[in-house]
């Protein structure tokens, strides 16, 4: 359509424009500069070509928060996506769950992830908390821990927290997308004789492929992106055992007053996102023209 | 099949049972901490498991009070309810622009929008810190309303589009030949038949806002603007030891957002899910 006037489009546009242009494609494109310095943040600007970069190769803890972030995100898979996707089954074969199952489920998906770190904190506290008094209540003291403490469990403890957080967002996907499969295929299939668990994992799962690609894709980029659970469990403790990228770089500009380093290695990261974004999407192109090929 | 037959069969016999039991080991926290909020720091220790002897709600009003909850509360309600009408009202202005004309730098407008669906926090929050501690911003509201704003845009401009591509040419033409200006169209025509979309918008924004951590941690110091996620944090610092009452104020927080889990599931979980099934 032709507007009335030739600017129109462009008026509706600025506001929305303004305001993104402003609080990020602007910082955006500081924080790649910055990169580039070596600067406190107050005093004076030095040019340091790559030297940030080369730093952050060499960085041993920079490349164990790397590490660190992707076991964490390889137990998120299980405990989120891979967890998700049974409750959704288990749902989609009941027709439709309680409100209290999806009460029960859900509710973490809403709460502020740092009134969940300071719950699961107590939950993990070696005094009082529920793990350790569960333990002790089945008879298996041998297994108590100090769960957040000890750099053996600390990482998959936090991988726990997020699973208990976002199985129920991952379940809300999963079930949309099974709840959309036509139910002749599930009945022909019924009749063939299959079984519950055959039908969902021979029948439902394949057929929900996409949803299931579009959840592990959010799974691996908002892994990255981690932090609120992490800052208030453990920041990096035990002795840098759960250290991941975003923890490490908020101590290095905010706690250091390294900004150039800081911003290097934000950089590093925000490709690593935007990376494995744009694969995600190559791929499901690929992937739609085969199929109508 | 008839509902009848498969409520007997074995399987969903089975699936009914772990359902339960996975309800109740998702619940097990919840029910703990609340629980828990109407104990003593010595019963927290001596029996985790225990009942409370009584359910004492003044435990409750005391960590409201001493923990500036209300303060937090109206806070988050101030900032998510801005960022919220902001990213509708200018989210639906784009999205009108974007899909209901063709114009010079379209294109490029739209890869701009993809690029903002992609990009983390982590890319542009040093300097923007930095732009707004230079400007003065941090340590008023604006520090959170703009960046909460800005980060909720482009996957409200996106779904808002695909809502909007959907809606009939004839009913905008018919508008034109009728007399209606641009701006008429948008706000008569386009708002009211977009409400659905901006229903699905608001939901996700207004959580995306109220959970918001990270930027409300590095820009607001003044503990009177302190959001619900921040200013819980500094509440558990100051009263580390306390217990229950950390558990009373963890259990204030967390109630109501049970409770309108129960009033709107449909439409949250419709909110939550959009943006990843489009």
């Amino acid at each position: 359509m032709k507007p009335v006037r030739a600017a129109t489009p462009y008026l509706f546009l600025l506001p929305a424009l303004l305001v993104f242009g402003f609080a990020v494609l602007v910082p955006l494109l500081f924080t790649i500069g910055f990169s580039f310095t070596e600067w406190d943040g107050f005093g004076e600007m030095k040019w340091a070509g790559i030297d940030n970069y080369v730093r952050a190769l060499g960085d041993r803890t920079f490349r164990d928060s790397f590490i660190h972030v992707i076991v964490y995100i390889g137990a998120t898979i299980v405990l989120e996506v891979l967890v998700g996707l049974l409750l959704a089954g288990l749902l989609s074969a009941r027709k439709r769950g309680s409100l209290w199952f999806r009460v029960a489920i859900f509710t973490p998906v809403m709460l502020p992830l740092v009134v969940v770190a300071v719950l699961w904190s107590f939950v993990y506290n070696p005094d009082f908390g529920l793990v350790n008094a569960a333990l002790a209540g089945a008879g298996l003291e041998d297994f108590q821990r100090i769960w957040l403490g000890d750099s053996s469990t600390a990482l998959l403890a936090i991988s726990v927290v997020s699973g208990w957080v976002w199985a129920g967002f991952y379940m809300a996907i999963f079930y949309a997308a099974f709840s959309q499969i036509s139910s002749e295929v599930v009945e022909a299939a019924r009749l063939d004789g299959a079984g519950e668990w055959a039908i969902f994992r021979h029948v439902k799962v394949p057929m929900i492929r996409g949803a299931l690609a579009v959840g592990l894709l959010l799974c691996v980029t908002g892994g990255f992106q981690g932090f609120d659970l992490f800052y208030v469990l453990t920041n990096g403790a035990p002795f840098g055992a759960t250290e991941i990228p975003t923890t490490y770089l908020v101590k290095v500009v905010f706690r250091n007053a390294d900004v150039g380093y800081g911003s290097a290695m934000a950089v590093v990261l925000t490709a690593v996102v935007v990376a494995v974004g744009l694969a995600f999407i190559r791929i499901q192109r690929r992937r739609a023209q085969a199929a109508s090929a | 099949m008839t509902v009848g037959s498969r409520r007997f069969s074995a399987a969903g016999l089975l699936a009914s049972g772990a359902l339960v039991l996975i309800a109740l080991i998702f619940f097990t926290p919840m029910i703990w901490m609340i629980l828990s909020s109407f104990k003593s720091n010595s019963a927290i220790f001596g029996s985790p498991f225990a009942l409370p002897e009584s359910i004492d709600l003044s435990r409750w009003v005391h960590a409201w009070e001493v923990g500036n909850i209300g303060q937090y509360g109206l806070n988050s309600a101030i900032v998510t309810a801005a960022s919220v009408l902001l990213i509708l009202l200018l989210g639906s202005a784009a999205a009108f622009a974007l899909s209901r004309y063709r114009f010079k730098g379209r294109g490029v407008l739209m890869a701009v929008l993809a690029l903002g669906l992609l990009l983390p926090l982590q890319s542009y929050f040093i300097a923007q810190s930095h732009i707004f501690t230079r400007l003065e911003l941090t340590d008023t509201r604006w520090a959170l309303i703009i960046p909460y704003t800005a980060m909720g845009l482009p996957l409200a401009v996106y779904l808002l589009k695909v809502y909007m591509d959907g809606l009939p040419d004839e009913l905008f033409d018919a508008a034109r030949v009728d007399g209606a200006g641009d701006l008429r169209m948008f706000w008569t025509l386009a708002v009211p038949l977009l409400r659905p979309g901006l229903a699905t918008v608001a939901v996700f924004s207004a959580l995306a806002s109220w959970n918001e951590f990270l930027l409300a941690l590095l820009y607001i110091q003044d503990d009177d603007l302190k959001t619900i996620p921040t200013g819980l944090l500094a509440f558990s610092s100051r009263f580390h030891t306390d217990y229950g009452l950390l558990f009373s104020a963890l259990s204030i927080v967390t109630l109501p957002m049970i409770v309108i889990y129960i009033v709107f599931n449909r439409q949250i979980t419709e909110g939550i899910t959009a943006g990843s099934l489009k």
